[in-house]
């Protein structure tokens, strides 16, 4: 019974993270139609943001987040300006091969900075065991699933009653439409980079508290996209569902079935989800009247 | 030295929108729209007749700089709202000029609810604004109501068209553009609608410019219309004029004198008038 729920409680700390890392991913292919392939980079570079921060200024986490949340969403703002904007009309396949030479570029660019060495990100968090319904946690790994739930619950509330929000589902809805009632199709783009690179830092720096801070953490990236694909590619909130899910099969195939598989299953999900229900558990549906 | 020209069609009355020899290419290749002028005077309908492919959504893009989007581009000629010109502006800031389209097939955020869609119409204006304009659309289509929290998607087709120029509405509109608002409607369905466009434009002083494929029931509520075939316009004229029209009648009322004309008469027929004009 022990294994059974330290093999929950860690799926459900590495679901987490996937699930955010997820949500990044979906909110950029929801508004903007284009699959970010430098998601996973913009987590470890945010990470490595917080990193630096924290060995300048000593900051302790809630400060830190408050600090590298807007520095992230700006860094996406910039990127957005420089590489994705340029390419608006372009074909989709072109932006998303842009999306991966920036991939390339920011892992680079963090090994430069901060060499390959790997940190540990502690940011004033204790080691402590914390024990919820009997199972243990470190501190951070409860971090972890509460910021989860806190960016699902704040991301449902601004896409259902903010007029942003409402305006990003209306982008990623009628892109025409949106440009007739006088929504900036542009801004909207724009606005999901900043949110998503935002969802990345918090990503990111859980991530490295709870696991480690190396140049490898880009990986997460790729590894969160089996969650991506069960949410539904488009669906925000299915992501954030589908991330921590993904973390509990990875986790329970490899305790009980066999090692190794924590690093297919998931890809093995994309597969089966793929064949039977291309849309996703969550993902819209094309609406079609006939 | 300064040249006034006179309209003689409307005297006294200045357009409020005005197309000047507008030419209009897709890819910067095929001509989709050539040498239009129009003008649509404050106040008034305007009907904007012809047959599938004609060019009068190409139009309604242009005007509402939306062309881009289809890789479309106007060459030449100019758009002017109020006698200053408005091509190359952004569709946000058109739309802030009170210049509103409700497109061809409704193009309704199938995914929002009816609520959020006339939430997204009056995106442009205050909240407050917004709030008294959404209470307006409540009073003029109650179906909207009571459907407010339905996916727009599922609505019938009546329904989506009521959101559809309920959402322009939110936009408090001076200029309502309405591409063939009859599309796949029932009959009844379509007098619901007429009227509910008639009673904007005589009542509330919205003027209109609608696009059609049906023309009688445009020449029914319109005071002035445009013909256009192939992407120039052919005719225009009062609606009675067009109405007493041979070729509007034979063409686009179906209103045959006499006895039928084989098809290839038809076609002979229409090759020459297009060559005339």
């Amino acid at each position: 019974m022990d294994f059974f729920l330290l093999l929950i409680s860690t799926g459900l700390v590495i679901g987490a993270s996937y699930g955010l890392i997820a949500m990044g991913f979906a909110l950029v292919y929801k508004a903007t139609g284009v699959v970010n392939f430098a998601h996973g980079e913009l987590v470890m570079l945010t990470a490595y943001i917080a990193f630096s921060l924290t060995q300048i200024f000593g900051l302790s986490f809630i400060p830190l987040m408050l600090v590298t949340i807007p520095i992230s969403m700006v860094l996406g703002l910039t990127l957005e300006r420089i590489f994705i904007r340029p390419m608006l009309g372009e074909p989709v396949f072109s932006i998303v091969m842009v999306t991966i030479g920036l991939a390339v570029i920011l892992r680079g660019v963090t090994i430069m900075i901060w060499g390959p060495d790997p940190h540990n990100l502690t940011a004033g968090v204790t080691r402590d065991v914390i024990r919820v319904f009997g199972i243990p946690f470190y501190a951070a790994q409860l971090m972890s699933i509460a910021a989860l739930a806190i960016c699902t619950t704040l991301g449902w509330a601004f896409l259902r009653f903010s007029r942003i929000g409402i305006s990003m589902r209306a982008v990623a809805s009628h892109e025409t439409a949106a440009l007739l009632v006088g929504i900036s199709v542009s801004r909207t783009h724009a606005m999901a980079w900043a949110l998503s690179s935002g969802l990345a830092a918090v990503a990111g720096v859980l991530f490295a508290m709870n696991f480690k801070l190396a140049p490898d953490l880009w990986f997460q990236g790729l590894k969160s996209f089996p969650a991506v694909i069960l949410g539904g590619l488009d669906s925000i909130l299915g992501a954030a569902f589908a991330g921590v899910i993904i973390g509990l099969i990875e986790n329970l195939s490899q305790g009980y079935i066999g090692q190794g598989l924590r690093e297919i299953s998931g890809f093995i999900v994309i597969i089966i989800v793929l064949m039977v229900r291309p849309y996703g558990l969550f993902g819209d549906r094309d609406i079609e009247r006939v | 030295m300064i040249l006034i020209i006179l309209d003689t069609r409307f005297p006294g009355a200045p357009p409020m929108l005005e197309l000047r020899n507008v030419q209009v290419l897709y890819d910067r290749a095929i001509e989709a729209v050539r040498d239009v002028s129009l003008a649509v005077p404050e106040g008034q309908m305007i009907a904007l007749l012809g047959s599938n492919g004609a060019g009068k959504s190409t139009i309604l893009k242009a005007i509402s700089g939306v062309l881009y989007q289809e890789n479309g581009e106007i060459m030449s000629g100019s758009v002017a709202l109020d006698g200053k010109p408005i091509s190359g502006l952004q569709p946000g800031d058109i739309v802030r000029k009170g210049i509103i389209q409700v497109p061809e097939g409704r193009a309704l955020f199938a995914q929002l609810t009816a609520e959020e869609n006339l939430l997204m119409g009056g995106i442009t204006r205050s909240r407050a604004d917004s709030r008294a304009a959404m209470d307006m659309v409540y009073d003029l289509f109650p179906r909207v109501k009571e459907r407010r929290h339905q996916t727009a998607g599922y609505l019938s087709g009546g329904e989506q068209q009521m959101v559809a120029i309920g959402r322009a509405l939110m936009a408090n509109p001076s200029l309502l553009m309405l591409d063939e608002p009859s599309l796949g409607l029932a009959p009844q369905v379509v007098d619901t609608i007429f009227d509910a466009i008639l009673n904007l434009n005589q009542s509330s002083g919205v003027t209109v410019l609608l696009v059609e494929q049906n023309a009688q029931l445009a020449l029914d509520v319109a005071s002035y219309g445009y013909i256009i075939e192939n992407g120039r316009i052919v005719l225009d004229g009062t609606v009675e004029t067009l109405r007493k029209n041979d070729d509007v009648q034979e063409f686009y009322l179906g209103m045959s004198g006499g006895e039928r004309k084989s098809m290839r008469d038809v076609k002979h027929y229409k090759r020459r008038k297009r060559w005339l004009s």
